[in-house]
């Protein structure tokens, strides 16, 4: 048989699922044949390649994706009755992130159902409306994973729900706020300058402008205080030398941080 | 809870391991949103396997896992009873990727960590070639590899292959074919340029530049 017959018949062979007669007649061809033989070791040489592990957040993410989701849902059913197993979820939703999460994720049942009820109306343009629609909806629910996880115990999901709102081109004024929000009160060191760090490509919004600015004065942490100024710096924020000049009065500033606020005073004049 | 009630929540759970994928999904598709936390511990790691190998992009990967399980919530409506789940569910990761390059340009990436991890047994020699075997890989066309990833680590079968794929059985073999000699063509290609590995500039040319932690 010709290599070409032979490789008709390989991707069977491969799965093991070749009959008798043709099971023999590729072995016998791969015996003599090394090209045929090659393209046999390529594909079992395969199985060397690694299963590779999904990042450890996964789970996680996931959970918090489908919390947003379901109490949208469940709470629209059944205004009132708050189930046993929700009750943190809807602890959570009372507060002030909680709230506007909540307002988002009536927003996407809105789209929802205005998707949903479109379709049955309008058959032959929708596409493209639900396209956008379905967009807008995954960006939201998107957006609420990270409000959701930005309220999580745990620095290392806080420190994610900053890396995912990252990767996001536009950010909901209430994701913004809440990193924003994130950036003045967060425990830990490194999920604030993960905050300062997603936030420094939104400066053209004021509200993120303010924040940032604001920030400094009450921030502890000299290498956050370095951080904010640098960005103040590179923002050439109009009140900017002005808030240093207040900033250097501060009594026991790290030496470092004084430097740096001089070095910045510098620059703007 | 009373007992009973606890016993029978236990079962439950137990009796939901056990279910097939598609009465799952039609769990799902009636509302019961939890439901889905067991069909994404089932499928979490083979989709990851799946856009990892396609793309080598490991964050591009977890995203795109989570949005295959939004795009179940979302079109959960969708779900005929008496389709087969996993082809549905690759259908959605299929089209997630295609959304997304839509509206991200392509852009390949090689991420030297991907490759093989070290493992005890492994013998100096197994790792070299693991290293090459994916390179050869990644090498290929997402077009090309996509196949091979699909009969090879996804473990579906090629008539379930076709039917994501549209198309005959047969051009799935003979595509499976194809991709596996030009996979077999470039692993060559790398191990003949091994000796000096830049003397062979039309395969350094083709390996993506190495990206560096961009993730925080
Ligand atoms: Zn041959």
């Amino acid at each position: 048989m010709t290599c070409e017959e032979i490789g008709e018949l390989l991707p069977d062979y491969f799965e093991g699922s070749l009959k008798a007669p043709q099971d023999d007649l590729v072995e016998r061809h791969i015996e003599e044949c090394a090209d045929c033989r090659e393209e046999v070791a390529i594909w079992k040489k395969l199985s060397l390649l690694p299963v590779e592990q999904p990042s450890a957040g996964s789970r996680e993410r996931f959970e918090a994706m489908l919390d947003a989701y379901q109490t949208g849902r469940n709470d629209k059913a059944s205004a009132g009755f708050v189930p046993e197993k929700r009750r943190s979820a809807w602890n959570w939703l009372r507060s002030p992130a909680g709230a506007v999460a909540w307002s988002a994720a009536l927003l996407v049942m809105g789209i929802f159902a205005g998707n949903y009820w479109g379709s049955r109306t309008t058959h032959s343009n929708a596409g493209q409306d639900e396209i956008a629609a379905m967009q807008i909806e995954l960006t939201n629910m998107k957006q609420l994973v990270v409000l959701s996880m930005l309220q999580q115990q745990s620095a290392g999901e806080r420190l994610q729900a900053v890396s995912y709102s990252r990767r996001e081109d536009q950010l909901d004024p209430q994701v913004m706020s809440a990193l924003v929000h994130t950036l003045r009160y967060d425990g830990s060191v490194d999920v604030r300058l993960a905050a300062l760090d997603a936030l420094s490509r939104h400066g053209a919004q004021p509200q993120v402008h303010k924040g940032v600015v604001d920030a400094l004065q009450e921030q502890q942490s000299p290498l956050v205080q370095v951080a904010l100024i640098d960005l103040m710096v590179e923002w050439r924020d109009p009140d900017a030398a002005q808030r240093l000049r207040n900033f250097v009065q501060t009594p026991n500033l790290n030496p470092t941080v004084r430097q740096r606020a001089d070095w910045a005073l510098s620059k703007l004049n | 809870m009373k007992e009973q009630e606890r016993r029978a929540e236990t079962e439950n759970d137990q009796a939901m391991k056990l279910s097939p994928d598609e009465d799952l999904m039609l769990e799902v598709r009636n509302g019961a949103g939890e439901t889905l936390g067991v069909l994404f511990d089932r499928y979490h790691a083979p989709l990851y396997n799946f856009y990892s190998k396609l793309t080598g992009d490991r964050t591009l990967s977890d995203d795109l896992v989570q949005e295959v399980f939004l795009r179940i919530l979302k079109y959960r409506q969708s779900y005929q009873p008496g389709t087969p789940f996993r082809a549905w569910i690759y259908q959605i990761a299929r089209n997630a990727r295609v959304d997304h390059y839509r509206k991200t340009p392509r852009h390949i990436t090689f991420e030297p960590h991907m490759v093989a991890p070290v493992m005890p047994k492994d013998s100096a020699q197994q790792l070299e070639e693991t290293e090459l075997l994916h390179r050869a890989l990644m090498q290929m066309p997402e077009e090309k590899r996509e196949i091979l990833v699909l009969s090879r680590f996804q473990e579906l079968r090629y008539e379930e292959i076709a039917r994501l794929l549209g198309c005959e059985l047969g051009t799935v073999k003979t595509r499976i074919h194809r991709a596996v000699q030009e996979l077999r063509q470039n692993f060559k290609q790398l191990e003949r340029g091994l000796a000096p590995r830049e003397a062979a500039p039309a395969v350094v040319k083709t390996i993506p530049p190495r990206r560096f932690g961009n993730d925080m």
